[in-house]
C-alpha cells in the first residue's frame, strides 16, 4: 500500500525534479570560435588573492598569451581550508572548467588521481606538438619517465627544472648553541640537542627549548633518518605517517622503521628524555599556537621545517627581529648524509581529463614555462609595482610595498625554472653555500618510477594508520612510561592490521620493477 | 489525562510558597546557566581586543591585555569583503527563512490533518532522510555535476530550506490547531490552502517564530555547504565561511607539506580567530530579541480557542 | 477535559466517519479529493526527492574501487572491502561503544537540562531578565568548535591553563589533564551541553507557550502547587516533542559530533580510549588517502545502526501511544 502511494508521488515528483535539471544542466557553453581567444582555466592552489594585483597582471599576460596562442588565462584557486577535500572534491565534480591542474606526486595526490583517470593521458605527439619547448628540456633531462603510469602513458609534466630543497630539519640559535658550549656554535649530531636544549631551558626562563604545537614525527624521523640508512618509500602513506623504508645497503627489500630494529626504541627513549627536561609544553599535542612566531619573539630555541623555509624566511626574519641570534639549520641525515634531493614531481601539471581544449591548454603552459617575459608576469608580476630588481640583479620589493597586503599570489607551481629565477634580497646570504653543500651529500630518490599497486592493500594502510596515529605521537612526546612496551604493543597491532600483508605486496611491486630495470 | 484531575485535588494551602520557591529558584539557575554560557564568551571578547604577544605569554583573561584593535583592522583591512559576505549572508537568511517557513508550515499543517490520508506514507518519506544519507561523495556528485549547482549560491541556499526535523516539529505544534477551526472554516466554505493561511497561521506564532528562528540560525551558521560547492567561486563568500577561511587557513598550513611552497608568517592567529568570532556572532544576536517578543507575548493557541 | 486532552493529543472528531467514506475510494479518487492538501506538501516532497532521494543509488561508491573515468556505477565492484578497514584496525567495537555512549549522554543529561530550563525560564517574570538571559544561553551555540578547542586549551592545559593557576593559588597541585582519559567524557559532555542547552531548550519552551492558558488558570482557580502545575500540565505537554526529539536523535545515535571532538582532543592518543569515536578515527585513518569509498562505507555502517535503533523506538512508542508514534 505505502510502496504504491510513494511510487506515484515519487512519480509526479521526478517529473518536476527532472525538468529542474535538465534546465540547470543546459547552461550554455562558452562558444571557441576562431578569432576570440580561448579561455585557458588553471587550477593552483592557495587563497584567491583580493588586491587587484592578480587582475592586473594576468592583463598583460594575456595579451601576450593573445598574440603568441590566441588564449588568455584565469586562476582558479584552491583555498588553504580544508584543502585537502577541496582539492579532491574539486576533481570529484568533473568540471570541465578547468583546464590544467596543479598536481604533486607526493602531497596532491597525482598518482592516485591519474590512476582514477582525473588526468588526460599525454601522448608524445600532442606535447611535441603543443608544448614543443617543455617536451624538448623533459625529454633530454630523460624525466618523462617519472610521469608515467604502468600502462605507459605520460600523465602530467613535471617542474623538474627548479632546484629546491624540502628536506627537514631543525632551526636552532648559533649564539644560544654557542653559550651552551656546543663548538662554534654548531650541531652536527642529533644528540648534541639534549645539550641545547638543557641550556635553554636552565639559562632562558622565557623559553621553551622547543615550542612545538600538535601532532609531529619530526623528532622521531629525524632521529631514524641519521641513525639508520633507511630510505622512505614516499608513494605509500597510512594515515598521515610513511610506514615503509629500504635501506641503502639492500634497496630491494621492502621494511619499515617503525617494525624492525632498536632505533625507534632509541628515538623514543631520547624523546622521553626531552620530555623530562621539559623541551615542549607538557600538553604540546593540544596546544594550537603559532610556534613559528615565538621562535621569531625569542620565546622557543628551535623550530622545525624544511631548508626552503629556513633560506627564505627564518634567516631574514631572525636577523631581523633577534639580532645576532645567528640561525642555523641542522637537517635531518646531516650526521650519516642518509639526506636525498627533491623529488622533480613535488611540483606538477596535468590537463584535466574532461578539459574541452587540452591542445590549446598545453600551448599555454608551454608559453607560461618557456617564455621569459610570460614567466616573470606570472611569477614576480609587472616589474616597478609588484617587484623591482636591485642593481645586483636581485629580486626585490618597491617601496612601500607589504607582502600581507600586496602579495600577488599567482601560486604557479608547476613548472618553474632555475634560468629565469632572481635571487630574493631577503634569501640567506649563504644561501648558495647551503645548496652546494646538499648538492654535495644529497641522494636522488632511487624509487621516482615505482609504481604501487595500492588497491588491495587500502584498507590495511588505513588500519595501520589508525594504529600509527595512536602510538607515534606519544612516542615523539616521550608520553609512555615503558616505551618498549609501547612499541612491542603497536607492532603486534600493526601486524595485527595486516602489516606483512601489505609489505608483501609492496615487494612484489618492487621486484616487478627492479626486475624491469634490470636493477635486481 | 486523569493526572489533572488529580491536579484539581484541594491542596490550596502550600501553593504560594511553592510558587515562590520555585521562582527565586529559577532565577537562580537561570542566572548561574547564563553565567556559565557568557564566561567563555568573554574571554573570547577580551582576548579579541589582546595583543598576540601578551596572549602568548599570559593565555586568556577576563579582561583584554595591552588593550588593541589589531584584530578588528586585519579583518576589516579589506572592508568590501567582509561587507559583502554581511550582504550575502542576509539576504540569504532572510529570503531562505521567509521561503522554507512557509513551505514547512504549509506542509506541517497538511500532515496532522487526520482527515488527510497520504500523512502517514508522507511523514515517513520525509523521516526517511534522515535514518539513510547517501553521503558526501554521492551527493556531492549530484549536486555538482547533475544539478550543475557548484559555483552558484543556490547550491547553499536550497538545502538549508527545510530539515525533516522542523517539518515533523512544525507538524507537532500544528496539532495544537483544534479541529473545530478547520471545521468552522469549511463550513464557511473555505477551502484547505485558505483554511491554513487565513486562520491556522496567524495562531501559530510561536511555532513560527521558533522554527523560523532555527532556519536562520542555519542560514546564519552556514560555512560547509558553502566550503563543498562555493569555494573560491564567488567574489562574496557567506560571513561564516569567510571567517572559517581566516581562522583555519593558519592552522591547514602549518600542518601539511604545501608548506614548502608558501610563507605563513603573515597568517592570523588567536587573537584573530577570537575578533571573527565577534564579528560573526554580533548582529545576530542583536536580532534574537526581536524574534523573542513572539515567544513572550503571541497568542497563545488557548486564548483563541477560550 | 476535551480540551486538555487536546493539547497532548489531537482530538479525533469525525474521524471514523472519514476513514469509511475513505475506504471505499479509489486511490485517483482520494488524490483528487485531497489535492489541496497534496499540492501543499508537494514542494516538500520534490525537496527531498531533489536533494535526498536522488543521490541515494549514489552510495553503491562504497562498494566500488571508484574512479572518474567509470563514475559511481561503471566502476569495478570490490565487494565489501571498502569496509575492511575498520574491521583491520581492531577499533571497531571500542569505536562504536564510544560514540553511543557519547550520544546517549547527549540525549538524556541535554533532554533533562532543556526542560528543566525551559520550564525555568517560564516561571521567569521579568520580561528584561529573561529576554537577555535567554539571549545569553544562546551565544555559545555561534561559537565555532574551532573555538571551542583554543578556549578549552586555554582554561585546561597544564603550563599556562586557568584551571591550574587557580589550583595552584590556593596551593595544589597543577594537573595534567590532557593525559587524564578518565576526566575527558565529563569534559567533553560539559561542553555539548554548555554549547546545545540554550539553543536545544527554545523547542520546549515554545512548547510551553503553545500550552493552552485556561489550564493554567483552572489549576490556580483550584489551587495546584507549582510541583504539580509541572508534573501535571507542563511535562504532559512535552512529552509528545519529547519522543520525536528521541527519534531524531536515535536515528543519528550512531553519528558523532566531529568538530567538538576533534577540536578538544586532536591527535592527543592518550585520551582515545575514553574519547576516540567513529568520526575521528576514520578521519585519522583516511585523511591522507583521498578515500570517498571507505567514507561512504562508513557512513552506511552509521546509517544502518541508527535505522535499527529508530525502528526499534519506534515499534515501542506505537506499542504505547500510537499517537506519539513518528510513522
Amino acid at each position: 500500500m505505502m510502496r504504491n502511494a510513494l511510487a506515484r508521488i515519487g512519480a509526479a515528483t521526478l517529473a518536476l525534479a527532472m525538468t529542474t535539471t535538465a534546465l540547470a544542466a543546459c547552461s550554455p557553453s562558452e562558444g571557441s570560435e576562431s578569432g576570440d581567444p580561448t579561455t585557458i582555466t588553471m587550477l593552483v592552489l592557495g587563497d584567491k588573492p583580493t588586491n587587484g594585483r592578480l587582475e592586473a597582471m594576468l592583463d598583460k599576460l594575456n595579451e601576450r598569451l593573445e598574440a603568441e596562442a590566441n588564449a588568455d588565462l584565469e586562476l582558479f584557486y584552491v583555498e588553504w581550508a580544508d584543502w585537502q577535500t577541496q582539492y579532491n572534491t574539486q576533481l570529484l565534480s568533473g568540471d570541465d572548467s578547468i583546464d590544467l591542474i596543479t598536481t604533486a606526486t607526493d602531497w596532491l595526490f597525482a598518482w592516485e588521481n591519474a590512476e582514477k583517470g582525473a588526468f588526460l593521458p599525454l601522448s608524445e605527439e600532442m606535447l611535441q606538438e603543443n608544448a614543443p619547448r617543455t617536451w624538448e628540456q623533459v625529454n633530454a633531462d630523460g624525466h618523462w619517465d617519472l610521469t608515467k603510469l604502468d600502462d605507459g602513458q605520460i600523465y602530467f609534466i613535471p617542474e623538474d627544472n627548479y632546484t629546491q630543497y624540502t628536506n627537514h630539519g631543525f632551526f636552532y640559535r648559533g649564539d644560544w648553541a654557542a653559550e651552551a658550549g656546543i663548538p662554534d656554535g654548531t650541531i652536527t649530531k642529533f644528540e648534541q640537542f639534549t645539550t641545547y636544549f638543557e641550556w635553554v631551558k636552565e639559562h632562558q626562563k622565557d623559553a621553551y627549548p622547543w615550542d612545538i604545537a600538535g601532532a609531529n614525527d619530526a623528532a622521531l624521523t629525524g632521529y631514524l633518518q641519521g641513525h639508520t640508512d633507511g630510505q622512505t618509500i614516499q608513494q605509500i602513506s597510512a594515515g598521515n605517517y610513511f610506514p615503509f623504508q629500504t635501506t641503502e645497503a639492500d634497496p630491494y627489500t621492502v621494511t619499515s622503521w617503525y617494525m624492525e630494529g632498536d632505533e625507534l626504541l632509541q628515538a623514543a627513549e631520547l624523546a622521553k628524555k626531552w620530555n623530562d627536561i621539559g623541551v615542549w609544553r607538557e600538553d604540546a599535542l593540544n596546544y594550537d599556537g603559532d610556534t613559528r612566531e615565538e621562535f621569531y619573539a625569542g620565546l622557543s630555541g628551535a623550530d622545525q621545517h624544511h631548508t626552503q623555509t629556513f633560506v627564505t624566511q627564518i634567516v631574514d626574519n631572525m636577523t631581523k627581529k633577534q639580532p645576532g641570534s645567528d640561525p642555523k639549520f641542522f637537517y635531518w641525515g646531516q650526521e650519516n648524509g642518509n639526506v636525498f634531493k627533491d623529488i622533480l614531481t613535488h611540483g606538477a601539471m596535468a590537463v584535466n581529463a574532461t578539459s574541452k581544449h587540452p591542445e590549446k591548454a598545453l600551448e599555454v603552459y608551454d608559453i607560461v614555462r618557456n617564455d621569459e617575459e610570460a614567466y616573470k608576469l606570472l611569477n614576480f608580476g609587472i616589474e616597478g609595482t609588484d617587484y623591482v630588481v636591485t642593481d645586483d640583479g636581485e629580486l626585490a620589493y618597491p617601496d612601500g610595498y607589504d607582502s600581507s597586503t600586496d602579495a600577488l599570489g599567482s601560486n604557479f607551481w608547476a613548472g618553474r625554472m632555475d634560468d629565469f629565477e632572481l635571487d630574493k634580497v631577503t634569501d640567506a646570504p649563504n644561501k648558495g653555500e647551503i645548496y652546494a653543500d646538499l648538492d654535495a651529500v644529497a641522494k636522488e630518490y632511487p624509487y621516482s618510477t615505482l609504481i604501487v599497486n595500492k588497491d588491495m592493500i587500502d584498507p590495511t594502510l588505513a588500519a595501520m594508520g589508525g594504529v600509527l596515529s595512536e602510538y607515534l605521537p606519544q612516542l615523539q612526546y616521550g608520553k609512555f612510561d615503558d616505551p618498549a612496551a609501547a612499541i612491542e604493543e603497536m607492532r603486534q597491532k600493526l601486524r595485527d592490521a595486516g602489516y606483512e600483508d601489505a609489505r608483501e605486496s609492496i615487494q612484489s611491486d618492487m621486484d616487478a620493477w627492479a626486475s624491469e630495470r634490470g636493477l635486481k | 489525562m486523569s493526572h489533572v484531575v488529580a491536579a484539581k485535588g484541594p491542596r490550596k494551602v502550600r501553593a504560594d510558597r511553592s510558587d515562590y520557591l520555585l521562582r527565586g529558584s529559577s532565577y537562580l539557575t537561570v542566572t548561574a546557566f547564563a553565567a556559565f554560557c557568557a564566561l567563555p564568551f568573554i574571554l573570547i571578547v577580551s582576548a579579541s581586543f589582546s595583543s598576540e604577544s601578551a596572549i602568548m605569554r599570559e593565555g586568556f583573561g577576563l579582561l583584554p591585555k595591552d588593550f588593541t584593535f589589531a584584530a578588528y583592522e586585519y579583518i576589516f583591512r579589506a572592508p568590501r569583503q567582509i561587507i559583502g559576505s554581511y550582504v550575502v549572508t542576509v539576504v540569504m537568511t532572510v529570503a531562505g527563512t521567509s521561503l522554507g517557513l512557509f513551505i514547512i508550515a504549509m506542509t506541517g499543517y497538511a500532515l496532522q490533518r487526520k482527515d488527510f490520508p497520504f500523512r502517514n506514507q508522507i511523514s515517513f518519506f520525509i523521516y526517511f532522510t534522515t535514518l539513510f544519507s547517501a553521503g558526501l561523495a554521492p551527493t556531492y556528485i549530484w549536486i555538482s555535476r547533475y544539478l550543475g549547482l557548484r559555483g552558484n549560491y543556490l547550491a547553499v541556499f536550497l538545502p538549508l530550506l527545510m530539515t525533516p526535523w522542523l517539518i515533523i516539529l512544525m507538524k507537532n505544534f500544528m496539532r495544537t490547531v483544534p479541529y473545530e477551526i478547520v471545521e468552522s472554516g469549511k463550513v464557511d466554505g473555505a477551502g484547505d490552502f485558505r483554511i491554513f493561511f487565513r486562520l491556522v497561521l496567524p495562531m501559530m506564532k510561536p511555532a513560527l517564530a521558533t522554527i523560523g528562528l532555527f532556519l536562520a540560525l542555519g542560514y546564519w551558521n552556514e560555512w560547509y555547504l558553502s566550503s563543498l560547492y562555493l569555494g573560491s567561486t564567488v567574489e562574496f563568500k557567506p560571513l561564516q565561511y569567510h571567517l572559517y577561511n581566516i581562522i583555519n587557513t593558519a592552522n591547514a598550513l602549518r600542518n601539511s607539506v604545501a608548506g614548502s611552497n608558501v610563507s605563513i608568517t603573515e597568517l592570523p592567529s588567536n587573537t584573530l580567530k577570537m575578533a571573527s568570532a565577534v564579528v560573526a556572532t554580533g548582529p545576530i544576536v542583536l536580532l534574537y530579541p526581536f524574534v523573542q517578543k513572539y515567544f513572550v507575548s503571541g497568542i497563545t493557541v488557548g486564548a483563541v480557542k477560550g | 477535559m476535551v480540551m486538555q486532552a487536546s493539547v497532548a493529543t489531537p482530538p479525533r472528531v469525525g474521524q471514523h466517519e472519514i476513514v469509511r467514506t475513505r475506504r471505499r475510494k479509489t486511490l485517483l479518487g482520494r488524490i483528487v479529493q485531497h489535492r489541496v492538501l497534496l499540492l501543499m506538501c508537494l514542494p516538500a516532497i520534490a525537496f527531498f526527492v531533489v536533494f535526498s532521494y536522488a543521490p541515494m543509488p549514489g552510495a553503491w561508491i562504497a562498494f566500488t574501487n571508484f574512479n572518474y573515468r567509470d563514475g559511481i556505477f561503471g566502476s569495478p565492484f570490490v565487494g565489501l572491502r571498502n569496509f575492511e578497514f575498520l574491521i583491520k584496525s581492531g577499533q571497531l567495537w571500542l569505536l562504536t561503544k564510544n560514540t553511543i555512549l557519547y550520544n546517549v549522554a547527549f540525549i538524556v543529561l541535554g533532554n533533562i537540562l532543556q526542560i528543566a530550563l525551559a520550564i525555568m525560564l517560564n516561571e521567569i517574570r521579568s520580561k528584561y531578565f529573561k529576554k537577555i538571559s535567554q539571549a545569553v544561553m544562546f551565544l555559545p551555540y555561534f561559537i565555532s568548535v574551532v573555538l571551542i578547542g583554543v578556549i578549552a586549551f586555554n582554561l585546561l592545559n597544564y603550563d599556562t591553563g586557568a584551571l591550574n593557576a587557580l589550583i595552584e593559588q590556593t596551593g595544589g597541585d597543577p594537573i595534567k589533564i590532557y593525559s587524564i582519559a578518565g576526566a575527558w567524557p565529563i569534559i567533553i559532555v560539559l561542553f555539548q551541553l554548555w554549547q546545545s542547552t540554550g539553543y536545544g531548550s527554545i523547542v520546549y519552551f515554545a512548547a510551553i507557550m503553545g500550552i493552552d492558558n485556561s489550564l493554567f488558570e483552572a489549576a490556580a482557580i483550584d489551587g495546584a502547587s507549582a510541583w504539580q502545575r509541572i508534573r501535571y500540565i507542563i511535562l504532559p505537554s512535552l512529552k509528545p516533542t519529547f519522543i520525536i526529539l528521541l527519534l531524531f536523535a536515535l536515528g543519528g545515535i550512531m553519528q558523532g559530533n566531529f568538530g567538538l571532538f576533534w577540536n578538544l582532543v586532536g591527535n592527543n592518543a592518550a585520551l582515545f580510549q575514553t574519547t576516540d569515536i567513529i568520526e575521528t578515527s576514520v578521519y585519522r585513518m583516511i585523511i591522507s588517502q583521498n578515500n570517498f569509498t571507505s567514507s561512504t562505507a562508513v557512513g552506511l555502517y552509521q546509517s544502518l545502526f541508527g535505522f535499527a535503533a529508530v525502528m526499534l523506538c519506534n515499534w515501542i512508542v506505537r506499542r504505547i501511544n500510537e499517537d506519539y508514534a513518528l510513522f
